[in-house]
């Protein structure tokens, strides 16, 4: 059995209603009139065309750094599957036959449904070889096997997101991952 | 035939014509209000993605997106339903909200023809008629949909709108207790008549809603309204928290549509009535009808020029909102910079076509002295129109600004409200305005 | 016997024992990279520094080369024994590489685990580090890497002592000190596996597990080689049901602490394209049950006279012991029959160090089976029993193979596709050593357990259980459902392994109670 609330007893204009509804209607015609002179005072973020400048941070999408030879950094240690709470990483190591690393990551796969990005994989990582610095946040795609973020696909993150992201990091620099290199536009 | 007697028909039609696009044309209006208003009240932007070659109209475009989308959408008649009950509840809902409209007057008379589509002597039983049939449209909806939620809907509907025409129908007696007469026509005509206090006649200040009766009658009138009209506070028939969507649950696209624009005619049949029956319908203060046709020179050179400040701020108001963070954020090719330019300019040059108007209204060719007769008719015809537009918008826009602000009543409240508090209020009303014109009648006679 | 301080704690151990083994027994880690218990000392690491009492007041002393006698004590918690630790610690890896990520050997690693306990943690290093040559190819299973080796000596000691081919030496001083093989030479011989597990770091690796897994997601299996009849001792190191090598295990009275290469390769079969998957009949493929049905009916058909039984050289005991009584129980009168001899019939080589010549890893254990049911016939027997069989059940050996003679229809009980597998009428797969709980006989006549790593592919299941259901399609099962209820029912059953108890059996295996008669004819004499 739910208890009765307990409830404020009313007094006389509160219980003829119109006073406290025209106090509550004033209230309100008050928010219109001072939003319609000033648009400024929306907190709203208009998403797809404004972005929340994320904390330097803020942890997105995982990209795999390389060297300046342009080969992946990873090393295949399994440090980062070994630490992932969320078992999303699946590396297969290979050999590498003319490179002092010795060894390279054959397939390196995040699946992204299954990351929690607790970053913990960035933070084990002993080469500096994935990052989750590209404070993307649209992480999506049709189907479950698009989800698995690969290799390939996570070297070359930050070119594929320049079409896209070069608006708004040319807006808002401070958005802009470090490193990030704005392509020579004419600025109006 | 000759054109002769086919005229009054052609008249008569294009009256039909001329009340039922008046409703229609508010309806987008209204949605867009509703939804603008809304998002204004709760601090945030509302609708503004969809945009006609970068011009976003703060949203109005939003509306034309609906009817394309309402239209499109496939029409999912469910396997349950009573299909023709079912398919016929909406059409009952709109006709009734447009019906009541045709005894609503919208000027006095143009070139001897009067300004009303029908001018019932039953006028003001008419319209309590049709807001009693309309509940047939929920009703059936409710029932025919073969659904719990829609049936305790309408059943809500039901009682509800039963239990309101009470109190607005004995609202009304005042008025015609006051006026003597049940034509709305009559009773708009008398609100237009100057205030007699015995030694002083203001020709303006006789509108009903300005004597003690009259305002109390207005403010349940009002209520019930909201009743009528399944506005909140009183939307319990399609209270969403509880019953899904009431009693239009199981409809989509066109059939939607219709209950949905049902909803916004029912507000404007609803400010209509109202304005008519307290605010003195088409009349605008302090001018009635000879006065206007007799200054038609001067009143559009005063509106012409009255209205170019306002234009210009308008226009100074779109100019400063170019700076707005969402223009900084957007591409420099990006096609909605153009918007703010596009107010500024389309402000201005509605400013100088009212700088326009006004020398028009200088220049004197519009009243009496004019080439032809229409001119005075034309100003007056205007004017009165924009008087009961401007009334109409207002009642409908303290109606939308009434739904965000207030709760939905509680069903038992509700009920409380209506028959113990509304009805008895309404019934001492009666007795009061029969006593005030009695007095009334003593003073002043 | 000895009575020595550790720490705090007094323990008796056997005068001469070595003090790192005493303070194991003590419960003292003492740590240490070149002491090995079945190397010579060489004590050139210095990290098993301990503190000990003189006349002339406490020294530091190798534990690796003290030996307990009566009173002496020894003390590792000692400021000045950690500080020498850490400082050692600092001097090895002073030109270490440091690519733990990259290496094979970091999880196992000594210098990794004895850095976190005693590191220095902040580096001193100024100057560049000394290189070596890196991943140098010098053996068919072995890699080395000269950066990170410590110089311990222990691959050294094992080319000299253990397998006496001598191949890889320390060469130049200093810091400059490598180990290389000379110019030229190649490690050729059968035990190079055992370098990369000697070796504490990870200078040496294994060629075979090179980069397959991290070894901290590897699960440790306590089993037996059954590449040979020496049986010995391993680890199997497996994840999510894949096996990804065997290791050595010790135990002093089999395999010291290595193993051959081929013992240690073998764990490739257990995934390899010669297992049998599916039972069948006549060729085609049906489930178990249906095989074993078919069986049944094939050897009622048969009559007790036409059908022959092999125990397997290759099986379990338990699966033998199955067998044999299910045998007895359903089709009395039948023959039963061992026939020793390598698979393909082909004498194979053992040498002086583990591996037989005899490559079945329950040869004694069939013999055993063999003996206590006095009625079993061995290869001679079967050849001329033959003409009489209209049907032989075969349990995982290569009969056909071993005779070389034609068979009659055979029903195969098998985990591999050998040749009776392939001649076969009926095959019912079983399972894999390292997928089931067994034991075997080896050489010594020592019975060890194997313990299942990992599950039986495809529709295979233990031969004791497969036999145990041919025997209830008989009429009367056997009861060797349970590994447990098999071994001890044959434990209690045959008169050398009285006393012998499943659970019983240890990490080392329990030897069988000496023989009362003469010895096995044709047993081992290259051991």
């Amino acid at each position: 059995m739910a208890l009765p609330a307990p409830r404020k007893k009313l007094s006389t204009p509160e219980s003829v209603y119109l006073v406290e509804v025209i106090k509550g209607m004033f209230l309100t015609m008050s928010h219109v009139i001072k939003n319609i002179l000033d648009q400024d005072r929306f907190r709203t973020i208009e998403y797809p065309d404004m972005r929340k400048p994320m904390a330097a941070r803020y942890r997105g999408a995982h990209r795999l750094t390389t060297r300046p030879d342009g080969k992946v950094k990873c090393v295949a240690c399994m440090c980062c599957p070994t630490i992932c709470p969320a078992k999303c990483i699946t590396i297969i190591a290979g050999e590498a036959a003319d490179d002092p690393a010795e060894k390279f990551p054959i397939e390196f796969d995040i699946d992204m449904l299954r990351c929690i990005f607790c970053g913990f994989c960035v933070e084990a990582c002993p080469k500096d070889a994935i990052r989750m610095d590209t404070k993307i946040y649209e992480i999506n795609a049709y189907t479950r096997q698009d989800m698995v973020h690969n290799k390939s696909y996570m070297i070359n993150l930050m070119d594929g997101l320049k079409p896209e992201a070069e608006d708004v990091y040319r807006a808002h620099p401070e958005q802009a991952p470090a490193g990030y290199t704005f392509d020579e536009k004419p600025v109006a | 035939m000759s054109f002769e007697t086919v005229l009054p028909y052609l008249i008569v039609l294009g009256k039909c014509v001329f009340a039922v696009a008046f409703v229609m044309q508010i309806v987008p209006l209204l949605i867009w209000g509703e939804r603008k208003g809304a998002a204004y009240i709760q601090d945030r932007p509302g609708p503004n993605r969809a945009d006609i070659m970068g011009i976003r109209a703060g949203g109005l475009v939003h509306t034309l997106n609906d009817v394309v989308k309402l239209v499109m959408k496939e029409d999912i008649v469910p396997q349950h339903v009573e299909k023709f009950y079912w398919a016929l509840a909406p059409v009952i809902a709109m006709t009734v909200a447009l019906v009541t409209f045709i005894v609503v007057p919208f000027g006095d008379t143009f070139m001897g023809v009067p300004l009303k589509v029908s001018d019932i002597d039953g006028g003001l039983l008419f319209v309590l008629a049709m807001t009693s049939l309309g509940v047939y449209g929920i009703m059936l909806a409710g029932w025919a949909s073969n659904n719990k939620f829609s049936l305790l809907g309408g059943l809500r509907a039901s009682a509800q709108m039963v239990s309101y025409e009470l109190a607005m129908g004995l609202s009304a007696v005042v008025i015609f207790l006051g006026s003597g007469s049940l034509s709305l026509s009559v009773i708009a005509e008398q609100q237009a008549l100057p205030l007699e206090l015995g030694f002083i006649s203001i020709p303006a200040f006789n509108w009903n809603v300005f004597s003690v009766p009259g305002a109390i009658a207005f403010i349940l009138f009002w209520v019930a309204a909201f009743a009528e009209t399944n506005r909140t506070p009183f939307d319990l028939p399609e209270g969403e928290a509880e019953l899904v969507g009431g009693y239009h649950t199981e409809y989509s696209s066109l059939r939607f549509a219709l209950f949905f624009m049902a909803e916004y005619a029912n507000m404007i049949v609803a400010s209509a009535v109202t304005a008519t029956l307290f605010f003195g319908g088409y009349n605008v203060p302090f001018l009635n009808g000879e006065t206007i046709r007799a200054n038609a020179d001067t009143l559009v050179a005063l509106i012409g020029f009255g209205a170019v400040p306002v234009l210009l701020f308008f226009s100074a108001l779109a100019w400063k909102r170019r700076n707005r963070p969402f223009y900084r954020a957007i591409a420099v090719d990006d096609i909605r910079h153009r918007e703010p330019k596009f107010w500024t300019a389309t402000w201005l040059g509605l400013a100088v076509v009212h700088a326009g108007v006004g020398v028009l209204g200088l220049s004197g060719i519009i009243g009496a002295n004019g080439p032809t007769g229409i001119g005075p008719d034309t100003v007056a015809f205007v004017l009165q129109l924009t008087a009961l537009a401007l009334k109409v918008l207002l009642g409908c826009w303290i109606m939308i600004w009434v739904r965000w602000t207030l709760p939905r009543f509680r069903y038992d409240q509700l009920m409380n409200l209506g028959w113990r508090v509304m009805l008895p209020v309404a019934l001492v009303n009666v007795f009061v305005a029969a006593v005030w014109i009695i007095v009334k009648e003593s003073l002043f006679a | 016997m000895a009575k020595v301080k550790i720490n705090d704690t007094e323990i008796e151990v056997p005068n001469g024992t070595n003090m790192i083994e005493a303070a194991k027994l003590a419960g003292e880690e003492i740590p240490h990279y070149c002491y090995h218990p079945h190397l010579s000392i060489a004590g050139n690491c210095r990290m098993c520094l301990v503190e000990t009492t003189t006349p002339r007041g406490p020294v530091l002393e190798i534990a690796c080369n003290m030996q307990a006698r009566d009173g002496l004590a020894i003390r590792t918690d000692t400021a000045q024994v950690l500080h020498m630790r850490k400082s050692v610690m600092e001097f090895l890896l002073v030109n270490h590489p440091l690519d733990c990520p990259i290496c094979d050997q970091s999880g196992e690693c000594r210098l990794q685990d004895y850095y976190m306990e005693h590191g220095q943690y902040d580096s001193r290093g100024l100057d560049p580090k000394v290189g070596k040559n890196k991943r140098q190819d010098i053996g068919d299973l072995i890699v080395l890497d000269a950066e990170r080796c410590v110089q311990c000596s222990r691959c050294e000691r094992f080319g000299d002592e253990v397998t006496g081919t001598g191949e890889l030496r320390l060469m130049n001083r200093g810091d400059h000190t490598e180990i290389g093989m000379f110019p030229g030479d190649r490690l050729s011989h059968n035990y190079q596996g055992n370098l990369a597990d000697i070796c504490p770091v990870g200078a040496l690796t294994n060629k075979d597990f090179r980069f397959q897994r991290r070894v901290w997601y590897l699960k440790e299996t306590a089993s037996v080689c059954t590449g040979c009849a020496t049986g010995c001792n391993i680890q199997v190191c497996h994840q999510e049901g894949e096996v990804f090598r065997y290791l050595p295990r010790r135990n002093d009275q089999v395999n010291k602490s290595w193993m051959c290469d081929m013992g240690r390769l073998s764990y490739q079969e257990i995934a390899g394209l010669k297992r049998i998957l599916k039972a069948s009949v006549d060729g085609k493929a049906v489930e178990p049950d249906v095989a074993t049905g078919e069986i049944a009916t094939r050897i009622r058909a048969a009559g007790a006279a036409g059908v022959g039984f092999v125990l397997g050289t290759r099986a379990t005991n338990e699966a033998n012991w199955a067998l044999l009584q299910m045998v007895r129980a359903n089709v009395p009168g039948a023959r039963i029959f061992v026939v020793e001899g390598n698979d393909g019939g082909q004498a194979a080589q053992g040498d002086t160090l583990l591996l037989s010549g005899d490559r079945n890893p329950n040869t004694a254990g069939a013999r055993l089976l063999a003996r206590h049911d006095g009625n079993v016939g061995d290869r001679l027997a079967l050849l001329a029993a033959l003409p009489e069989l209209k049907l032989l059940v075969v349990l995982e050996d290569d009969v056909l193979g071993r005779l070389g003679a034609a068979l009659p229809p055979v029903v195969f009980f098998g985990a591999f596709k050998n040749a009776t597998a392939q001649a076969a009428a009926i095959v019912v797969p079983t399972a894999h050593p390292v997928e089931q709980d067994g034991s075997y006989i080896n050489r010594q006549d020592r019975v060890q357990r194997v313990r299942r790593a990992v599950n039986p592919v495809g529709e295979s299941a233990p031969a004791y259980v497969v036999v145990d259901r041919l025997g209830a399609r008989l009429g009367k099962a056997p009861g060797t459902q349970m590994v447990a209820a098999a071994f001890n029912g044959m434990a209690r059953a045959v008169e050398r392994m009285r006393g012998l108890e499943f659970k019983g059996l240890g990490a080392e295996g329990r030897l069988l109670a000496p023989e009362a008669v003469t010895a096995v004819p044709g047993a081992e004499a290259s051991t």
